[in-house]
């Protein structure tokens, strides 16, 4: 009977339909996942963004650019968006050219090349909320094994995560030290790739020393992952959250307030849902054009095909 | 005479059958929310099991949240999804944010219905608690106020008397500069002023000052009181020395023996005593004093609130808050955390915790204290988690000595007057 069916279907379709049948059926899945997971849920927070809702409160009203509006005038929102813009400006140049030179160094090792890059790369896979309280332990005040060398040495021994002059700054050196290893491993794999030959002609053609090789064969070509790097960096440094909830909770005295957790401070401590929704919209915002304009401005001036 | 005898109980034994019948309803299940499994799992376990016994036909469901925080969301979160517990236990601070958006209901019927409150040992003060938007949205389960921790073998070394303590802040602050004065990386004291406004309150309930105005139109600490208030946690800044510690770093230190003397709520008892095991000899003692007749404290804790609307399931879920928070309840919770009972037979009846207060001695500062401990404060509106934070941010340039205490407050009282509702 089924048999029957499937030759008597078969005729109608030809193969090529059969084929684009085949690859929709085959893409179902991930669409429905990606249709499910994110789009239908990024949708429903730019129609938020666009209301008053508050968990609890009754049906939300339709406000237009209110939140937006409140938004620019909102005190806490500005030293949040000052705070992660600084620990951006910490955190993504460090990453890279520390990842950079890391590469550099275990690349020219001759031996131990995969025992440092593991060593180095431990840190992005552990669990950062995991990792926090190891930091917790590290940066104690008075219990911790930092300021005990300190303090043998007779130097000043700050309040790492509870002063507001180095919150920012300590967490700034969690966030490198978790990036560093991410970075290091994308610049290992661009310097691969690049061919050996070109340092032999480089050698013919007069270049002396690492500095030499370094400025006219290794930089230029590690454009394209440079670029990558750069990018993905800033957006790592960007989404700060985890050590900021586990280790100061924006403190003291809003210090240590990043976007994120003043997103969700203000959707799930003050269940102001609509406001953080419009936060989240900005930042969705600025992720995607930080990607675009570095994609767009730089793949001409990094491309060497 | 016999033939009536027999003939009335002939008639009498069906309706003799028929009424645990009726009584002994169909197996009913309810789900119980409630929030730090790891202070309270034990306590709603015992008093579970001894349930279980005189109801056997309700089973319950447990649904947890590690804080009173994601407790709050979920229960806003089911509730706009109509998906509600049953019975949710939640901090007395969040209560009247339900009580305020019709989440909770008033207990006081089915409390009078049981007969006068008083007698079933819910004193006036103890409904309080769980008295917010304008009835009864809880009923108190467990309660804490601040007590003092001590490490017993810094004080002796910096020459007090761990058997007399002072019992003024001046006191304790003089104590707390000579333990910091030992060196070798000692803190003197730590006063837990970050999180909330909860040990803040302490201060300014102890100098017998209030939030807000009686009618809550306007805020009531701008005034001696607070600035007192602020101008204590200044003082054990520069003459306690108190250093600008986390609540986690600071219990750290506490039970690693590196911190003289430390303020905060009598719930972590169990979990302190726990941590610095044999490290040093641990005492508990009342707050220090600020205003002998008029000074008041805190009261922290957890609450239940009956959300059930299924008719069976909230005669169940009341079933279950009412023995919870009974004579026998109560004194399961109290050995099983470090929170004060919340029933007044069981606090007068030496038969219910009489023992466990002897030998546990660490447990009773608290209890020393209830007589003064009058409700948390929950500020009105939507605001009430943002202005909490306000204060707290506030009370930050305090303790960083970026601002005095006359510069502070009437920034802190402008900010939070911003946040209250504003009304005709």
């Amino acid at each position: 009977m089924s048999l029957a069916l499937g030759t008597a279907a078969r005729p109608r379709l030809s193969a090529g339909a059969m084929e684009a049948l085949a690859g929709w059926a085959l893409m179902l899945p991930a669409t429905i996942a990606f249709l499910a997971m994110l789009l239908l849920p990024t949708l429903a927070t730019v129609l938020l963004a666009f209301t008053d809702y508050e968990l609890g409160a009754a049906a939300p009203a339709w406000i237009g650019l209110a939140n937006f509006a409140d938004m620019l005038t909102d005190r806490g929102l500005r030293t949040s968006a000052r705070n992660t813009l600084a620990y951006v400006g910490i955190v993504a140049p460090a990453s890279v050219l520390g990842g950079l030179g890391l590469a550099l160094l275990v690349e020219a090792g001759a031996r131990g090349r995969a025992f440092f890059r593991a060593v180095f790369f431990l840190p992005v896979v552990s669990l950062s909320v995991a990792m926090a309280s190891a930091w917790q332990y590290l940066l104690h005040p008075t219990i911790g094994p930092l300021n005990a060398e300190l303090r043998a040495l007779g130097l000043p021994t700050p309040f790492w995560l509870s002063s507001s002059d180095t919150v920012l700054l300590s967490l700034a050196a969690i966030g490198i030290w978790e990036n560093i290893g991410f970075t290091m491993v994308l610049f290992m794999a661009g310097l691969t790739a690049i061919p050996r030959e070109l340092y032999a002609a480089a050698a013919v053609d007069g270049a002396r020393g690492a500095w030499d090789r370094f400025r006219l064969v290794t930089w230029p070509l590690l454009g394209p992952t440079t670029l990558f790097v750069v990018v993905i960096s800033l957006v790592r440094a960007l989404r700060v959250f985890d050590t900021v909830a586990v280790l100061t909770q924006g403190g003291p005295n809003k210090a240590s307030e990043v976007l994120l957790w003043t997103m969700y401070q203000e959707g799930f401590t003050y269940l102001r849902l609509g406001y953080s929704a419009a936060i989240t919209l900005v930042f969705l915002v600025v992720v995607l054009a930080l990607m675009a304009l570095q994609t767009r401005v730089l793949d001409r001036r990094v491309h060497y095909g | 005479m016999p033939f009536a005898l027999s003939r009335r109980a002939a008639l009498a034994l069906p309706a003799a059958l028929a009424v645990p019948v009726v009584r002994a309803q169909a197996p009913v299940t309810i789900t119980v929310h409630y929030a730090q499994p790891f202070i309270f799992k034990e306590s709603y376990d015992a008093i579970a099991e001894a349930f279980a016994k005189r109801e056997p036909n309700i089973r319950i469901e447990w649904l947890t949240t590690p804080n009173y925080e994601e407790g709050m969301q979920l229960i806003l979160r089911q509730a706009a999804t109509n998906q509600l517990p049953d019975l949710s236990y939640q901090g007395f601070n969040r209560l009247r944010l339900f009580a305020e958006r019709g989440i909770a209901q008033d207990l006081l019927p089915l409390l009078r219905a049981e007969g006068d409150p008083a007698a079933l040992g819910y004193t006036p003060g103890i409904l309080a608690l769980a008295h917010f938007g304008g009835f009864q949205s809880g009923l108190a389960y467990a309660a804490s106020n601040p007590i003092t921790y001590y490490n017993a073998d810094l004080v002796r070394r910096a020459g007090g008397d761990p058997d007399a303590m002072p019992t003024d802040w001046a006191g304790h602050i003089r104590l707390a500069a000579r333990i910091k004065a030992l060196g070798d990386g000692n803190e003197g004291m730590f006063f837990r002023w970050s999180g909330d406004d909860w040990m803040f309150s302490a201060l300014l309930f102890g100098h017998g000052g209030r939030m807000l105005t009686k009618d809550e139109r306007d805020i009531a600490f701008a005034g001696r009181e607070g600035l007192e208030s602020l101008r204590l946690i200044d003082a054990m800044v520069k003459q306690g020395g108190m250093a600008n510690l986390s609540t986690q770093a600071a219990q750290q230190a506490f039970a690693a023996g590196k911190l003289g003397l430390f303020y905060w709520t009598t719930a972590v008892v169990r979990g302190t005593i726990q941590q610095v095991g044999s490290n040093f000899a641990l005492r508990t003692g009342p707050m220090p004093v600020i205003d002998a007749a008029k000074g008041r404290l805190p009261t922290g804790g957890a609450a239940g609130m009956l959300t059930a609307r299924d008719p069976a399931k909230r005669d169940a879920a009341w079933k279950f808050l009412r023995f919870s928070t009974s004579a026998e309840g109560t004194a399961l919770m109290v050995q099983n955390t470090g929170y004060v009972p919340m029933n007044q037979i069981a606090i007068d009846d030496p038969r219910f915790l009489g023992a466990f207060y002897r030998d546990n001695p660490l447990y009773t500062a608290a209890v020393r204290q209830v007589p003064i401990s009058i409700p948390w404060y929950a500020f009105p509106g939507a605001n009430s988690v943002r202005v909490t934070q306000t204060m707290v941010d506030n009370i930050a340039r305090v303790v960083e000595q970026r601002a005095t205490p006359d510069q502070v407050l009437p920034d802190m009282a402008a900010e939070v007057r911003r946040l209250l509702p504003r009304r005709a």
